[in-house]
């Protein structure tokens, strides 16, 4: 019983997706993140407004971090297709760490 | 990026990254805001020397100079967005008398006066009381910053410090003069005080020197009193 | 977790990576102080007596060696008092005589006393040599995590505690 809420906790927490979920979401990171330091550093700097600056800067990246962390639906819109449990025997040359699967 | 805290940490790590990219391009804008500041009037308008004591236990008799005087000056080009506040002071400069072993131009240096003035963006760190912290917020109600707060026109100012050397005696020395300085702080990056050449387009604090001029003999100490209080 | 231990070529490279990082950060560490010529290049500000140029937490930059000019009135400097293990960051506001033997006074912008109280007893003005270095860099904030460490132990048990959490609810 505990180990089985313990299991969900940390499904829940791990917040899994799948590759091309992981693709997106670092170039997202990379993309976004940038983005919110050169609007708060154009805005700051034309408007000479320092505080607006660290307030977008705080504020974009809060907004970021939202967006990137949890496990979001499009980020797990390819589920990698596993093969059926035990349906066909391995191809018979399958090298895996070195073994020789026989 | 399998996992959420691993989503967090490149998060965070790429943050760091660009907040201190952000800092430093903050900090090098200072390089391309130009820095033409003016002095128009630096003099000095009543000076005296009084005998004291450096506090109220000493017995120690030293003699001080009060030197009021007069500035005139434009400083509103440092106020930029990344100024945090201009630490403005005068000091009084004179020759070391008769060389003792320190060199040639070795000089005193005192400041007299010195005042710092916060940009809006720092005036809730100024140290005021609540009274003068709300008319200081309400005259920058709705500005970013105020470069107006840098013209300073001040006449006939007592001295906020009133100096002395270690010899204990000032009297009747000559070859003073007052100059003007001052340091912006900013928010982010380098410190920087008034050049002493050009520098890109800082320009240098011209005009920021007083005439020479020498310290009177010692009053008489019901005379310093009343001059100590004025 | 512990699955490096079964593996020990994984754990003696995790170990070199962690004395890798730790080499780095103390190889740029000492190469500053080296650079600046001082002991301790980056300070943090411990307190409010320089209000409100510097506040608590905030990153100083120093620079002790003097390549156009001697230290001068105006100039920011931290130094040690004989006696007090605790450096002090104030502004120099009087100097008498020139060279090594230069006597300088300083006080803090929010005081309003001189430093002489500060000082060793006997002591009415710092030399050259009493200064650790200038302030010539700021940078804001960055540092409070320390003092928020040093003057709240608690909190490191409740990183220590969260650090367990993660380790427990992660999967190997």
């Amino acid at each position: 019983m505990a180990e089985q809420l313990l299991d969900q906790a940390r499904d829940i927490f791990e917040g899994q997706i799948d590759f091309e979920g992981q693709k997106l979401a670092e170039l997202l990171l990379n993309v976004a993140l940038t983005l919110v330091g050169a609007v708060a550093c154009f805005v700051g700097y034309f408007l000479q407004d320092i505080k607006l600056a660290v307030y977008l800067a705080l504020g974009g990246t809060a907004a970021v971090f939202v967006l990137v962390v949890p496990p979001w639906p499009f980020f797990n819109r390819n589920p990698v297709k596993w093969l059926p449990v035990g349906g066909t025997t391995p191809p018979a040359n399958l090298v895996v760490d070195d073994k020789m699967f026989k | 990026m399998y996992s959420s805290i691993v989503r967090l940490q490149n998060t965070f790590g790429f943050f760091t990254t660009v907040a201190f990219a952000v800092a430093c391009i903050i900090a090098a804008s200072d390089l391309f805001s130009a820095r033409t500041p003016s002095v128009g009037v630096l003099k000095t308008t009543n000076v005296q020397v009084v005998r004291g004591r450096p506090h109220y236990y000493s017995s120690k008799k030293e003699e001080y100079a009060i030197i009021r005087f007069s500035l005139d000056a434009d400083l509103s080009s440092l106020f930029t967005w990344n100024t945090k506040q201009v630490f403005v002071y005068v000091t009084a400069e004179w020759p070391s008398a008769g060389g003792s072993g320190s060199g040639q131009n070795a000089t005193n240096q005192a400041v007299i006066w010195d005042s710092i003035i916060t940009s809006p963006s720092a005036d809730h760190l100024a140290n005021l009381g609540p009274v003068a912290m709300r008319k200081l917020r309400r005259s920058a109600a709705g500005k970013s910053i105020d470069p107006s707060r840098g013209r300073l026109s001040i006449n006939n100012q007592r001295p906020k410090y009133q100096i002395t050397h270690p010899s204990s005696k000032v009297a009747n020395q000559e070859d003073v003069v007052l100059r003007l300085h001052y340091n912006v702080q900013p928010w982010v990056g380098i410190l920087t005080w008034n050049p002493d050449e050009d520098f890109l387009k800082w320009k240098t604090l011209k005009g920021n020197l007083s005439r020479k001029f020498a310290l009177p003999g010692l009053k008489k100490k019901d005379e310093g009193k009343t001059g100590t209080r004025s | 977790m512990l699955s490096s231990l079964q593996n020990p070529r994984q754990a003696a490279a995790q170990l070199m990576n962690f004395g890798l990082i730790l080499s780095t950060a103390f190889m740029m560490w000492k190469g500053l102080s080296v650079i600046s010529d001082s002991p301790s290049p980056i300070v943090v500000v411990l307190s409010g007596s320089m209000e409100p140029a510097f506040q608590r937490g905030d990153l100083l930059l120093l620079w002790n060696r003097n390549f156009f000019s001697e230290t001068n009135v105006g100039e920011i400097v931290v130094y040690n008092v004989k006696g007090k293990d605790i450096p002090i960051v104030h502004r120099v506001v009087r100097k008498f005589g020139a060279g090594p033997q230069a006597k300088l006074l300083t006080k803090g912008d929010n005081n309003a006393a001189d430093d002489t109280e500060l000082y060793a007893r006997g002591q009415d003005y710092l030399n050259r040599k009493d200064i650790v270095g200038s302030v010539v860099g700021y940078m804001p904030f960055v540092g409070y995590v320390t003092i928020m460490l040093s003057e709240h132990p608690w909190l490191k048990t409740v990183m220590l505690g969260l650090m367990g959490l993660v380790v427990v609810l992660q999967r190997e």
